[in-house]
């Protein structure tokens, strides 16, 4: 009996050891995906691969009939296959890998090649050319489903038999989710919300929080960025700036409105395409203005439509297949499938946009369609797009100034020292209402003088050019051929804050100011004050501005206002008027005179007028912000900003200097709108042909017309928005319309699983293939294969929900572990491929410094807009040319921004961004190093912003009860999110005595360490405390742990 | 471990590494920060300063003949034929319609449907030294050093215009994000210095018209990791970007700052197993060595006057490109690999006569002086010093100027290894075309790389699946001016 029970446990036993063995077996059997096709690409593709015109002994050994026939495998016998016969030769002349490859096999190598041939040779496709199914969540009998990811990660743990690390506590976890989601460190109130709450749901409700948090955006945004390679200037020779930025805010939003993927292709390959294309379809289809481009003298056009052409290849490519068909530019793909001839093909898609090859008109190559343009000019095509953030920052801005104006006009009613002048005002102002309710009174000239600004004209000058004065102040001139005349203009019993110039019909009930409509004017004026014997003073003008004018640019930012140079556009209704705004009010003594020289009209009917009051906007003249025809009394002075306004900008230049600073900045708001370049069919599309080895001047390539890779190509109908029309005789080209449903269509096996793993990087620091940017043969193959083609069709048939796809890995077993691995996980899986651990990683160059400025409490958390410019180095900028220019630093609350908004100057890319690893975005880029310099260090040491942030710190950290190691931990807690040890806060603590010491006896060091922020008021602090405290923050700052996330 | 360890480079470092860590186990140590220090590549004792980074070259591929190289870069295009290719014909047809059997389906810059007219050379040439090589009277230092430099007239490069053709010459391609050639250097070779960075650049300009804007993809790493990009050093003001202590912090109060950094991170060490962090505190040691060693660098009190006089140094610090020189041989003695200087003045269009002058006369002396005191003090033997623009300039005119030219340009080469009081090449007789010996620019980078010891097709990189290299897939070495 016994014997018996023995002997059939020990047959089970035995029986259990060999299905162990077999199934060791199994997964040991070499597959092709797995070990053989890297071993393959690695030594021999590139003689015996795709690329035709390398390839030796006509032989391809990439699929198996050929290399059946080609000789190199034997069906008949396996293992006398001349494969195995040539790698395992010892003879040099046979060997393969040839030894001048430099390239060898190592026995394991040899072995599983024999191996992989004798059991049959099987071929696989590549595994990202198969169009991924939705495989079979693992599930272990009698456990209850596990999360997907889980189900997947924790078999694969199993069979490494690796054990999954401990989740991570609970503050770490909140920190690294609160970083991973939204980029910014979990606020104090987040964190002791989520000390309270102990409930399950805890984590999904944060979760859910953050990624409706419009910071959500802001933190995927960026990878996406870098690979269309988004950046706010040209990038070739004067990298000038290029108007761009509301496509970056798309993106933003496009990932906070979680716009799904599929459009959100669409609409950046083809978004001009579209039916009725919107203003935000036009906007994302700046994607396609996004290469780099040149407007250098001597560029020869040809040459860079073919650089632009590859550069977009090679960023579509790179950005949804995941592919490196650039490489297919000059020869066939030696890796994989893609043929020069796909290379072009793909190109073709966009020999339909409007484009030019240099930006500019140049002798040698004219540029009809640019004519004028210089260097400053935009980078057309062009639309005018609705900015929320600058329509947001205006109104502030305006909220800001009417509080200014009113604080001051009640003070300057109440003080002494103003109120005689308040009042004095008041009583000059409410009189000239009565006299001229428009806020404008006529200004009649006593003299004009004229004279022709092209001196060889006969008649230089005439003094004596005729003119009269009608009773409303309408200037009618008759000196014919003149264009150029001097006003002397009487003295008023007003102080003079504004004038202004209307441009009358040339004849009563004209709707132009010249007999010629098409007529340019470019008016430039001068304005004196003429004292009683003669001699002239120029008043400077504070600014001026006309409704219409011909715009003129700076490194491709219009020009706000006109100054003394008024270019009236060349079809002008008449009554056009342009305003200036003295920059001192005017009161002219007995005996001086206004003088007024105004060059290069053709305007013969005009008038002046002067105003005591500046108007909200100089465009609009009528406008002063003032109920006209009311009364002004000292009451609405204190109530209605408009009347408060202008009393504080007549009487008090403290106030005239404050209030113009904010108007200054509205200004620069330009009306909430912004200029950004779009894509738009050519009414002349390229003809694209092959180029033999690139070379763009050989015309003798075959003309190509546009279509996707052959070997990917499923069959994609010209569908009825082809511009040629569905009735036209020409045959069907697809369209980039067709190019963006292919890459979104389930036929595509790439752009999912690229996505996906981009996704998946984004929470692991690694990929599932860990080569992100290249799913070809040279790339990895994944370590979760099904996990990531589960992945690739969950997002696909959720209907390319990003957020839910976001949720489902954060809300994984796998990405809540702790960071630290297990000895054994190091010994055994030393990079964590198994992902028995969560991956540490530094913080993203942009989050470096975002993390400060929140922790600091500087952050300014206003979304979207113009790009923002902290702090840089001087003079970083000086190798820059066409134009000449210096960075424009922002030092108001702009630079508190987040770095998502930082201008990014493709070649000389700002130093802190830059150090931590941020690439120029002048290719596409797919994977960002992580580089550990000492280039970092001296950023986190000694950059001013980082300092400011130190200092926001010690004012916070002052700003709490208790006493020194209270409140270092307190500090050490809000920057890590963990309490410091024993052995750290004693460190922290001697430190701060000893820096306490120093500053006290260094009290001029201690006067200039702290930095002037706005949440400090320096005379509420002992200096060489805040000094010390701010020691303190610079420590804090700087350490690895708060630049990285566990 | 959040370094990334998908790159074959990082993927070698971490078998090396795992295989020391098993020899200190072994030796009876334990995996404390020993371990983790060298799991960064870092050294051994883990009271030694770490350097930069170590090349990943385990051994060279040939004898090596150079450690540093300086990089005299004429940024604008130089005219070859006022300079080192004397062309007498091209003085004969000065005026006259150039030959069209020359130019025919050749691209052209700014003269792009022009009437191309030949424009004879400016200047007067001279043969000079021992070796009588043919020098232009503009150049009588560089005449002076004749028979230490190796010409080579038969230069050629493919990119027309200033941009890609600095990338070109920088990086062996136009696309970007390619690696510079010092940073290629630095990958490879790492650097002999532990207070500096290995790759240093710095730029001048002059006071005639040519200058044209160089961008700092330059000197970028490229897809190599970014601890081998080159740094620029700011010819004025503080030499480098953050070095200098914010205001109200005195040298000892930064030292001690980075003290109680270093001390946190090595507490925080014990507490993530991070090796990261090991190489964060390596990585503030240095920079404060940066912070240190940078003042003295820069601070030029112990050069004589009889060496400012030999760069002509009017004023050190000037950011002129005498200035720089001296700057550079400074560099060169502290083990900085590479250094490039940009003299941002050659792009003469027109009114090339004066602004050639004035050009010349800003770097002539000073490049001759930075040969021969490498000379005397012993370094040329081991010092590249090479000279030359980013492509050359037509020998037709363009008014009194002339166009960029990509198929005819010259380069001179001193020290390390090179054949000094050689020519080397000819182009034809209207200095159009290179004629004999032609030699292109991924020529001229193998010939450099063997002359640090590598073969320039067995240094790469694997990215996005293909094996990178400085050369992209030609380059032979040219040993004919190698001694």
């Amino acid at each position: 009996m016994t014997g018996m029970i023995l002997r059939s446990s020990l047959a089970s036993l035995m029986l259990m050891l060999c299905c162990i063995q077999l199934s060791a077996q199994a997964a040991d059997d070499p597959r092709y995906n797995r070990d053989i096709r890297p071993l393959l690409a690695e030594n021999c593709f590139a003689c015996h691969g795709p690329d035709a015109k390398q390839r030796q002994a006509d032989l391809r050994l990439d699929n198996r009939d050929s290399a059946i026939a080609g000789g190199a495998l034997d069906p008949a016998d396996w293992s006398a296959s001349e494969l195995l016969a040539r790698i395992e030769s010892d003879d040099p002349d046979l060997v393969m890998p040839p030894p001048d490859t430099q390239k060898q096999l190592s026995g394991t190598d040899k072995q599983t090649l024999r191996r992989w041939v004798v059991a049959g040779a099987a071929y696989e496709q590549h595994w990202a050319y198969v169009v991924p199914t939705r495989p079979e969540v693992p599930q272990l009998a009698g456990q209850a489903p596990l999360h997907p990811i889980d189900a997947f990660i924790n078999r694969a743990l199993a069979r490494q038999a690796l054990t999954p690390a401990a989740p991570a506590d609970a503050e770490t976890l909140l920190r690294r989710i609160c970083l991973d989601l939204t980029g910014l460190p979990p606020t104090p109130e987040q964190l002791a919300a989520w000390r309270s709450d102990h409930s399950a749901a805890a984590y999904e409700k944060l979760v859910d929080q953050l990624i409706a948090s419009p910071h959500f955006g802001e933190r995927m945004a960026p990878a996406w960025l870098d690979v269309v390679r988004y950046a706010d200037t040209v990038g070739y020779h004067g990298d000038q700036n290029q108007n761009v930025f509301p496509y970056r805010d798309w993106v933003i939003d496009a990932f906070n409105r979680n716009l799904p993927f599929d459009q959100f292709t669409l609409k950046q390959v083809a978004g001009d395409l579209l039916p009725n294309p919107t203003a935000e379809d036009l906007t994302a289809s700046c994607f396609n203005r996004l290469n780099m481009v040149t407007r250098e003298g001597g560029a020869q056009p040809k040459e860079y439509l073919a650089k632009y052409s590859a550069d977009r290849v090679r960023t579509v490519a790179g950005a949804w297949l995941g592919s490196t068909l650039g490489c297919a530019e000059c020869h066939d793909h030696k890796y994989d499938p893609f043929s020069t001839r796909d290379f072009y093909r793909m190109a073709a898609f966009f020999g339909d946009l409007k484009q030019w090859g240099v930006y500019q008109d140049y002798g040698y190559t004219p540029n009809p369609d640019l004519r004028g343009w210089s260097n400053d000019h935009p980078f057309p095509p062009e639309i005018l797009v609705d900015v929320p953030y600058l329509q947001q920052r205006s109104a502030r801005l305006a909220q800001q100034r009417d509080e200014l104006a009113i604080a001051a006009a009640q003070r300057l009613l109440q003080s002494d020292d103003s109120k005689a002048a308040a009042a004095q005002w008041l009583a000059m102002l409410s009189q000239f209402l009565q006299q001229h309710p428009t806020g404008w009174s006529p200004l009649k000239p006593t003299t004009a003088t004229a004279e022709n600004s092209k001196p060889d004209e006969a008649t230089k000058s005439d003094a004596t050019a005729g003119f009269t004065v009608a009773a409303d102040g309408q200037v009618s001139l008759t000196a014919e051929k003149l264009d150029s005349f001097t006003f002397t203009l009487p003295k008023t019993d007003f102080p003079i804050q504004s004038l202004r110039l209307e441009l009358l019909p040339h004849v009563a009930g004209a709707d132009s100011i010249h007999p010629d409509p098409s007529a340019r004017m470019n008016l430039s004026l001068a304005w004196e004050r003429q004292a009683a014997d003669g001699k002239k003073s120029p008043l400077r003008i504070h600014f001026a501005d006309a409704p219409a004018k011909q715009p003129t640019y700076f490194n491709n930012a219009e020009h706000l206002g006109i100054g003394n140079t008024w270019r009236v556009p060349g079809r002008v209704a008449a009554g056009i008027s342009a305003v200036w705004v003295l920059d001192q009010p005017l009161e002219l003594q007995p005996g001086e005179q206004l003088v007024i020289t105004l060059k290069g009209t053709a305007a013969r009917q005009l008038r002046w007028s002067a105003s005591p009051l500046v108007p909200l906007d100089a465009r609009t003249a009528l406008d002063f912000g003032l109920a006209l025809g009311q009364p002004v009394n000292r009451e609405t002075l204190e109530t209605a900003p408009g009347t408060a306004r202008q009393l504080a900008l007549a009487v008090s230049p403290s106030d005239r200097g404050a209030l113009r600073q904010l108007e200054a900045a509205i200004r620069d708001c330009r009306d909430g709108k912004a200029w950004v370049q779009v894509s738009q069919p050519s009414d002349k599309p390229l003809t694209t042909r092959v180029l033999p080895r690139g070379d763009w001047t050989n015309e003798t390539g075959e003309v190509v017309v546009p279509g996707i890779p052959e070997f990917l190509s499923v069959v994609v109908a010209a569908n009825d928005t082809n511009p040629r029309g569905p009735n036209s005789d020409e045959p069907q080209l697809l369209t980039r319309l067709d190019l963006a449903r292919w890459l979104i269509a389930p036929e595509n096996p790439l752009t999912a699983r690229v996505q996906v793993n981009r996704l998946w990087e984004h929470f692991f620091g690694t990929g599932l293939s860990a080569v992100l940017d290249d799913f070809g043969i040279q790339g990895q193959y994944p370590t979760h294969p099904e996990l990531l083609d589960w992945l690739a069709v969950e997002f696909r048939e959720s209907g390319w929900d990003t957020k839910h796809l976001v949720k489902l890995i954060v809300t994984s077993a796998a990405y809540q572990r702790g960071s630290l691995p297990s000895p054994e996980a190091l010994q055994r899986d030393p990079k964590n491929l198994w992902l028995s651990h969560q991956n540490a990683r530094r913080l993203e160059a942009e989050i470096v410094r975002d993390n400060a400025l929140a922790l600091s409490g500087l952050l300014v958390p206003d979304l979207g807009g113009p790009p923002i410019f902290p702090y840089q180095p001087t003079g970083y900028y000086s190798q820059l040319q066409f134009p000449d220019r210096d960075y424009p630093e922002q030092k108001d609350d702009r630079r508190y921004r987040r770095s998502v908004y930082m201008h990014w100057q493709r070649t000389f890319l700002h130093p802190l961004l830059a150090n931590f690893d941020a690439p120029p975005r002048e290719e596409c880029t797919g994977i960002r190093n992580e580089a550990n310099t000492p280039l970092q260090a001296l950023t986190l040491l000694n950059d001013p912003g980082f300092l400011e942030a130190a200092t926001g710190l010690a004012v916070l950290a002052l700003g709490e009860p208790g006493d020194d190691r209270q409140r270092l931990e307190r500090l050490f807690e809000r920057t890590l999110l963990r309490k410091p040890e024993p052995a750290e806060l004693d460190s922290l603590a001697t430190f701060l005595t000893s820096q306490r010491g120093h500053f006290k006896t260094a009290s001029e060091d201690a006067a200039k360490l702290p930095r002037k922020i706005p949440s400090l008021d320096p005379s509420r602090y002992d200096m060489a405390e805040l000094a010390a405290w701010t020691s303190i923050g610079r420590a804090l700052l700087n350490l690895h742990e708060t630049i990285t996330r566990y | 471990m959040h370094t990334r360890l998908n790159q074959p480079e990082l993927l070698a470092n971490w078998r090396r590494d795992l295989q020391r860590r098993t020899f200190l186990r072994g030796a009876g140590l334990g995996l404390g920060s020993v371990a983790l220090n060298l799991l960064l590549g870092g050294s051994a004792s883990t009271g030694a300063a770490p350097t930069l980074g170590d090349g990943v070259l385990s051994e060279l591929h040939y004898p090596p003949k150079a450690k540093r190289i300086i990089h005299l870069c004429m940024a604008g295009g130089p005219s070859q034929l006022e300079s080192f290719d004397y062309k007498p014909k091209l003085k004969e047809l000065d005026g006259q319609p150039f030959p069209a059997s020359f130019t025919a389906g050749q691209q052209l810059a700014q003269l792009q449907n022009t009437p191309l007219k030949a424009f004879g050379p400016q200047y007067e040439f001279r043969k000079w030294g021992t070796s009588g090589q043919e020098i232009s009277e503009l150049f009588p230092e560089i005449g002076g050093i004749a028979d230490d430099i190796c010409i080579i007239r038969s230069l050629y490069t493919e990119q027309i215009n200033h941009d890609p053709a600095h990338a070109f010459m920088n990086s062996g391609s136009i696309i970007k994000g390619r690696p510079s050639m010092g940073s290629w250097l630095l990958y490879g070779l790492g650097c002999e210095t532990e207070s500096l960075p290995g790759f240093v650049v710095m730029t001048s300009n002059s006071k005639c018209g040519g200058a044209q804007p160089i961008s700092s993809r330059q000197w970028s790493a490229g897809f190599l990791p970014s601890r081998f990009q080159g740094v620029q050093f700011q010819s004025r003001g503080a030499a480098v970007h953050y070095i200098g202590n914010p205001e109200g912090v005195c040298q000892s109060a930064q030292r001690q700052l980075i003290d109680e950094i270093n001390q946190l991170n090595r507490l925080a060490a014990s507490r993530y197993q991070d090796p990261e962090l090991e190489t964060r505190i390596s990585q503030y040691e240095l920079a404060a060595r940066m912070q240190t060693s940078i003042p003295e660098l820069t601070d030029f009190s112990s050069e004589t006057q009889e060496t400012l006089d030999l760069y002509g140094v009017k004023q050190p610090g000037d950011g002129s490109f005498a200035s720089n020189c001296l700057l550079a041989r400074r560099l060169a003695q502290r083990g900085v690999r590479m250094i490039q200087l940009y003299h941002r003045s050659w792009d003469h269009h027109g009114n090339l006569k004066n602004d050639m002058g004035i050009a010349s006369k800003d770097v002539d002396r000073a490049s001759a002086a930075l040969v021969q005191d490498l000379k005397r003090l012993g370094m040329l033997d081991d010092t590249i010093v090479i000279w030359g623009g980013e492509f050359g300039r037509t020998p037709m005119g363009q008014g009194n100027g002339r166009d960029h030219h990509i198929l005819s340009m010259c380069a001179w080469i001193a020290g390390g290894g090179f054949r000094g009081g050689l020519t080397y090449g000819t182009t034809d007789e209207l200095g159009y075309r290179a004629a004999e010996n032609p030699v292109s620019v991924h020529d001229l980078h193998a010939t450099l790389l063997r002359q640090f010891g590598i073969d320039h097709k067995r240094l790469t990189y694997r990215y996005q699946g293909r094996d990178f290299r400085l050369t992209d897939v030609s380059g032979e070495i040219i040993d004919a001016v190698l001694a």
